[in-house]
């Protein structure tokens, strides 16, 4: 098994007396894995990912980051590892250009200004930015300024990348893009982290998923052992992904159910035998 | 989030049946006795008023915590440059070099710091117990243009807001690296440039979405209004305005007469 990237012991948050974010949390996430950290709303997904990096310290527990324990560390020295995506790219973009706004990070943790350079150049180049390079990202649209808060995260290359809600608003090629960037860092030994509500997502990319409930860990495992689980995803106001859904609907039809990509449900489907496919009957 | 993104906290105290016109009036008063009086008893016995009052009005205590949250460094920062910049009177209770710290000096910041956040009391008392659309209609019915009582009501509501998003920007600036300089003034002020400009265009964006939203929802400036609920001055605020009145003579009368 490979080193642990994350590991939370016991780690509790309270924002104010009466409510915990996040109450007794365990979890350890090996170096190189995709993970996706799942929940509704208020479940505790983004304080656990600020634990991660310094932003908020447990109140309670302990949290190691590449197996060093970051409680006396300051965010600008966890910033080296750990790499955060914030949902609005407008709670970071002020830079005049969006050359600058991609340098910022670099300059804050003392790159060289050669490295500067080439790294911005490739970030430019992996999202397609070149165009508005020297444009103010803060008056490109909604997509490009998404766009310019990733670029400045992967300009940054930490080992670890925290990623809160990166898709949303995106169109579907400005989605595919990024996760396609996002799987060239993993490719490449980086360990990713994914908070999102997109089932589909998690079920097509994630190699393990945490599910979190009421400040506490619900559980976590492989997506397709989760999604297998309907009962318990409801209990967390979850369902899984569409296309495991439909294919647990067909299991009278010989379907396994556990299809976590269209693909994956295409090439079962058309192995079933022949009476089983294309009959137009009402589905149990 | 440890950041109110709205004051008002809705109970069906006495105190929220009020009419806004009333408690603009006890915000009224409350400022003219706050600046009038200099007398530290009076300045504390409103503190102490104002608290029971948002007790009786059942305003949870963590809201009232967080004001205090708020107001300490402010209060801390006069309680601490107020002897120095102003060493007026005897006796000199510590000296050295050229800094004098005298005791009517002390007590003029304490009682400036009561005052301050007097100040801050009374509005809350106001904002966490009037809601938006009654406050507006309120200003309204004091015969402020209805443009002017909306832009009031809410510039107060989205101060919370703001400092709000300021923290968030602060957290994504600090998970870049970022960290706030030590140095001279200069030298500070250039390295918070990252969250202050972020800061500029987050409430530009803010303030045009709120206005698309107004002018969506068919808000026409200048346009004649109905309203959905009317105000009607009860018995109860007569009452109380009879004695935010009562309170307001009595305070002129201790500023002329006692000079307190």
């Amino acid at each position: 098994m490979a080193e642990p990237a994350i590991e939370l012991y016991c780690c509790s948050y309270r924002y104010n007396a009466d409510i915990p974010a996040l109450r007794e949390v365990s979890c350890t996430i090996p170096a190189g894995t995709w993970a996706a950290l799942i929940g509704q709303n208020g479940s505790g997904k983004t304080t656990l990912a600020k634990l991660c990096n310094g932003l908020l310290r447990p109140d309670e527990g302990r949290v190691r980051i590449l197996g060093q324990d970051i409680a006396r560390q300051p965010v600008s020295k966890i910033a080296r590892s750990v790499g955060y995506l914030f949902q609005n790219p407008d709670h970071q973009i002020f830079a005049p250009t969006v050359r600058e706004e991609l340098a910022f990070g670099l300059r804050n943790l003392d790159f060289p200004p050669v490295e500067i350079e080439g790294r911005i150049e490739e970030a430019l180049a992996l999202f397609s930015l070149e165009p508005y390079a020297d444009q103010p990202p803060a008056v490109l649209g909604y997509g490009l300024r998404r766009q310019v808060a990733v670029a400045s995260l992967f300009a940054l290359r930490p080992p670890i990348l925290i990623l809160d809600e990166p898709t949303t608003g995106l169109h579907w090629g400005a989605t595919q893009a990024l996760l396609d960037r996002l799987a060239e860092l993993h490719r490449a030994g980086h360990t990713v982290l994914l908070i999102t509500h997109d089932m589909r997502l998690v079920a097509e990319r994630a190699e393990w998923v945490l599910i979190l409930h009421q400040g506490r860990l619900l559980t976590e495992g492989p997506p397709r052992e989760l999604f297998a689980q309907p009962e318990m995803l409801a209990r967390a106001s979850l369902s899984p992904a569409p296309i495991t859904r439909l294919a647990q609907r067909l299991r009278p039809r010989g379907m396994r159910g556990d299809s976590l990509t269209v693909e994956e449900f295409y090439r079962e489907y058309t192995t079933l035998p022949v009476p089983f496919r294309g009959k137009a009957r009402a589905l149990p | 989030m440890s950041t109110r993104f709205d004051l008002y906290v809705a109970r069906s105290s006495w105190l929220h049946r009020l009419d806004p016109r009333t408690k603009l009036g006890f915000v009224g008063v409350s400022f003219a006795l706050l600046f009038l009086s200099s007398h530290l008893a009076l300045l504390a016995a409103y503190l102490v008023a104002v608290h029971l009052l948002l007790w009786a009005a059942r305003i949870p205590s963590d809201r009232i915590r967080w004001l205090w949250r708020q107001m300490w460094p402010l209060t801390l920062l006069i309680l601490l440059l107020w002897p120095l910049f102003y060493p007026l009177g005897q006796p000199v209770l510590w000296a050295f070099w050229r800094v004098r710290i005298t005791l009517p000096s002390l007590l003029q910041g304490l009682a400036a710091a009561l005052r301050v956040d007097g100040l801050a009391f009374a509005v809350f008392v106001l904002l966490v117990s009037t809601d938006q659309a009654r406050l507006v209609q309120g200003l309204v019915r004091l015969r402020m243009p209805f443009e002017w009582g909306l832009i009031l009501a809410i510039a107060l509501r989205y101060l919370p807001l703001l400092y709000s998003v300021y923290g968030t920007i602060t957290d994504a600036q600090r998970a870049r690296g970022w960290t706030a300089e030590q140095g001279s003034l200069p030298t500070r002020l250039r390295a918070y440039v990252p969250t202050l400009v972020a800061l500029v265009i987050a409430a530009l964006r803010l303030s045009d979405t709120l206005t698309l939203a107004l002018a969506a929802r068919g808000f026409r400036p200048g346009h004649r209004r109905t309203t959905y609920r009317s105000l009607h001055l009860r018995r109860t605020d007569w009452w109380c305005l009879a004695g935010l009145g009562l309170i307001l003579v009595a305070t002129i009368g201790l500023r002329l007469g006692l000079d307190w």
